[in-house]
């Protein structure tokens, strides 16, 4: 009865293929992560900087800057104020190579389309100089911080383990047991009914449990139980109480009004 | 966007822009590119993500709804887990694989894993030119690695390690499916007609799988002795009550390919493969062979085998077989329907009539038994045959029964006599293996010929005088007895052990009865030695 995924399948989505039949082409970019991260500080329109190309001769260089307003570091706390990002990022170019691959979005809606395949692959490399390095050495030191640190206290610690005489949750719960007050026997006819309700929801029930849902007596309540049904001591639901087989008309899920 | 002028280049600058409110995600679905994947020829592709991973909550356990159920076990479950420190993994959908279909239901598939940590030390972005020549960078939220899936069917592993076992011997790989397929069919829906129709179809075709056979690979034994003279291929196993041959139980082959048509999947000629053809005994508890004693004699009597022999009874072979299978067609389908028999050697005789002297060649031993490698049948058969005999399978024309009126005759003299119990030969005179063997030649060639007598070299009827139903070598008779008690003393146990029952086909008791007149007759003189009591004759 394992309801497995298949039948919770979620519906297929059509894909729009506008974007492959147009032989869209799209560049996969790899950036490095601190870079990412002022990107996403763009404002406005999101301008982020400048992708320059350059054809030479059959070759390409391409690199990009990035704009001066995104270039101050704030992720990595103060000590970035001297740092800066930096700005020139010249690009590597790979081929597509032993994959094809193709690039496609969703939206909230869960809608699917495939807006087009990557014609070109490129690494976003920073520019080796020294602000780099400066970049660099900050992030090592904020990395390699442990994220567990053992300090030395002066006094002890003293808000906890002191002997009470009545804890404060023990407390509470003889006030809720005051206010409960003794269970009452209710008329047997009604127990009964009570019972017969609880049984149309769970065949096996627990004397405890059965205690809880009826507020009786345990001696009372065991007596009204030994008449209509029969307590399970052996098998699979362990010592349990459950219904006289002639009180019962389980059908699979289906519920009848169970009765004398 | 600024162009530069320059003599052999030209730089221009793109504007780029990660644009902000973006309610797309994007992801890679990447491709081997090996898989020629073209995804400007798809007509139409539908995905969705593969659920099949999700475990609800409380579907794991059997779900019954009022009935059966606990109060407060789901509670107590989940208690129980956290209490052993299980922890079940959230199921997260994003996470979950992707199906891609693509060009409907008669179109390729796909699944696409999520590559995990391309996010983690670098970020992926898309960079796409806009109309108006500026650069859109998206980040990348998603690498999806497709991969194409088989439609056709596969070989679980277990299958493919059988397979694999079996690479040498199978060159038909199409029937490696088919066979699987049927067993499928068998498993399921056990539809007769439906199994029996393809069964018949393609019994002829798969190599046998029979399901209560067992077949003994004779890999390992591959010496070609005549012990393993019979040895059908595994693959015959099912087609055999299909076969015209159908009866070839006892594929009297060593070795040879000869009845390569039984085995369903052509077995390679390959010079290390010398042995793949070779048919193998099927262990099948219900052999018929089991039955008759005398055969598992025969059978360890078979020692080396001359050669020569062999070749020359090879032309006989197949002819024998043949006529042999025939003939023992109706018996052997009434005892063996279906049941594969370890028959190991035919009785040539059988056929021939010559009961006498292949009983005695079984019996005798080395010289007999080359004679008998393959072609024994029991004297169960025998009776059969004798008395089936004119209600042979008559699909081969000249059948012994139907040719020679003597020779019939003969044949169900023999045949009846063979039937009474042991290995009991209409006795003929002792002859020489030669001699036997010619006559059994001889005999085989008269009824494959039809003609009317065997070449006179010797008659299957008993030599008349002793009366004794004894085999033609060891009679108890007068005489022997004579010879022996001539020739030194011996006691009365001696006397009984030269005339073993299983050789003389009498019983313990007739044995003894027997003697006992002959020696009352000779009326021996009596010698004590050692304190036994041994009779001798003076002549």
């Amino acid at each position: 009865n394992l309801i497995k995924g298949s039948a919770a399948m979620s519906e297929k989505t059509e894909v729009d293929l506008t974007g492959v039949k147009q032989n869209t082409g799209v560049w996969l970019v790899k950036v490095p992560k601190y870079l990412a991260q002022q990107w996403a500080k763009a404002s406005g329109k999101g301008e982020i900087g400048k992708l320059k190309i350059v054809k030479k001769q059959g070759k390409a260089d391409v690199s990009f800057t990035l704009n001066e307003d995104l270039t101050s570091l704030s992720a990595l706390g103060e000590k970035a104020a001297s740092v800066r990002a930096p700005r020139d990022h010249p690009f590597t170019m790979h081929s597509v190579g032993g994959q094809t691959l193709a690039v496609f979005t969703e939206t909230s809606a869960d809608k699917i389309s495939l807006e087009g395949m990557v014609v070109q692959r490129a690494e976003c490399r920073p520019a080796v100089n020294e602000n780099y390095m400066k970049l660099k050495k900050l992030q090592i030191e904020v990395s390699t911080k442990p994220q567990r640190l053992t300090e030395q206290m002066d006094r002890a610690v003293t808000n906890n383990f002191k002997p009470v005489s009545n804890h404060v949750a023990n407390v509470e719960y003889e006030k809720k047991k005051r206010a409960e007050g003794r269970m009452v026997r209710a008329d047997r006819q009604q127990v009964m009914d009570m019972l017969f309700s609880a049984f149309e929801k769970h065949q096996y029930y627990n004397i405890k449990d059965l205690v809880e849902v009826t507020k009786q007596p345990v001696t009372y309540l065991k007596e009204i139980l030994r008449e209509i049904g029969v307590y399970n001591t052996k098998g699979t639901h362990k010592s349990t109480w459950e219904l006289k087989p002639e009180y019962r008309h389980y059908q699979g899920g289906e519920e009848e009004i169970k009765g004398d | 966007m600024a162009s530069l002028g320059g003599s052999s280049s030209s730089s221009t600058e793109y504007i780029v822009r990660v644009p902000k409110n973006t309610s797309k995600k994007y992801s890679i679905m990447a491709f081997n590119s090996g898989d020629k994947v073209n995804c400007s020829s798809w007509t139409q592709a539908r995905m969705e993500r593969d659920m099949s991973n999700r475990r609800m909550y409380g579907v794991e356990e059997t779900e019954e709804g009022a009935a059966g159920s606990e109060f407060g076990k789901k509670q107590r479950e989940e208690a129980r887990r956290k209490k052993f420190g299980i922890v079940t993994r959230e199921f997260k959908v994003e996470d979950q694989p992707w199906i891609l279909k693509v060009n409907g239901k008669a179109g390729k598939r796909f699944k696409g894993t999520k590559k995990g940590g391309i996010t983690e030390n670098a970020s992926y972005y898309i960079f796409t030119q806009c109309p108006d020549g500026a650069f859109e960078a998206f980040p990348v939220n998603g690498w999806y690695n497709f991969v194409p899936q088989a439609k056709h069917r596969t070989l679980t592993a277990e299958e493919a390690e059988e397979e694999w076992g079996r690479r040498n011997k199978v060159v038909n790989h199409f029937s490696i499916m088919l066979q699987r397929r049927l067993r499928e069919q068998e498993r399921g829906p056990d539809d007769d007609d439906e199994e029996g129709e393809k069964g018949g179809k393609k019994k002829k075709k798969k190599g046998g799988r029979g399901g209560d056979l067992r077949i003994h690979d004779l890999e390992d034994d591959l010496e070609l002795s005549s012990d393993e003279s019979d040895s059908s291929g595994g693959e015959d196993g099912d087609s055999k009550p299909k076969k015209k041959e159908g009866d070839v139980k006892g594929k009297v082959k060593k070795k040879k390919k000869k009845k390569r048509g039984s085995d369903s999947e052509a077995n390679e000629d390959s010079d290390d493969g010398d042995f793949e053809g070779l048919e193998v005994d099927y262990m099948s508890d219900e052999s018929s062979s089991e039955e008759e004693v005398g055969e598992e004699k025969a059978k360890s009597n078979k020692e080396a085998v001359p050669k020569g022999i062999d070749e020359a009874s090879e032309s006989e072979e197949e002819s024998e077989e043949e006529k042999q299978n025939e003939e023992e067609g109706k018996e052997e389908e009434e005892e063996e329907e279906g049941k594969k028999t370890p028959v190991q050697t035919k009785k040539k005789r059988d056929s021939s009539g010559e009961s006498d002297t292949s009983e005695d060649s079984d019996i005798d031993g080395e010289a007999a038994s080359a004679l008998f490698m393959k072609k024994r049948t029991p004297p169960k058969r025998g009776g059969g045959r004798g008395s089936g005999g004119s209600s042979r399978t008559g699909s081969r024309p000249g059948t012994p029964s139907i040719d020679s009126a003597s020779t019939s005759n003969t044949l169900r003299a023999a045949a009846s006599k063979l039937e009474q119990g042991k290995r009991q030969v209409v006795g003929g005179s002792s002859e020489s293996p030669a001699a036997k063997r010619l006559k059994m030649e001889s005999s085989s060639t008269a009824v494959t010929t039809q003609s009317p007598a065997p070449s006179g070299k010797s008659t299957p009827q008993p030599p008349s005088g002793k009366s004794t139903p004894s085999s033609s070598d060891v009679q108890l008779t007068e005489e022997a007895v004579r010879r022996y008690l001539i020739r030194k003393p011996m006691t009365t146990k001696d006397l009984l052990k030269k005339f073993q029952t299983k050789r003389t086909g009498l019983s313990s008791e007739q044995t003894v009865n027997v003697l006992a007149q002959i020696l009352k007759r000779l009326n021996p003189e009596r010698k004590n030695v050692n304190d036994k009591m041994h009779f001798y004759l003076t002549e």
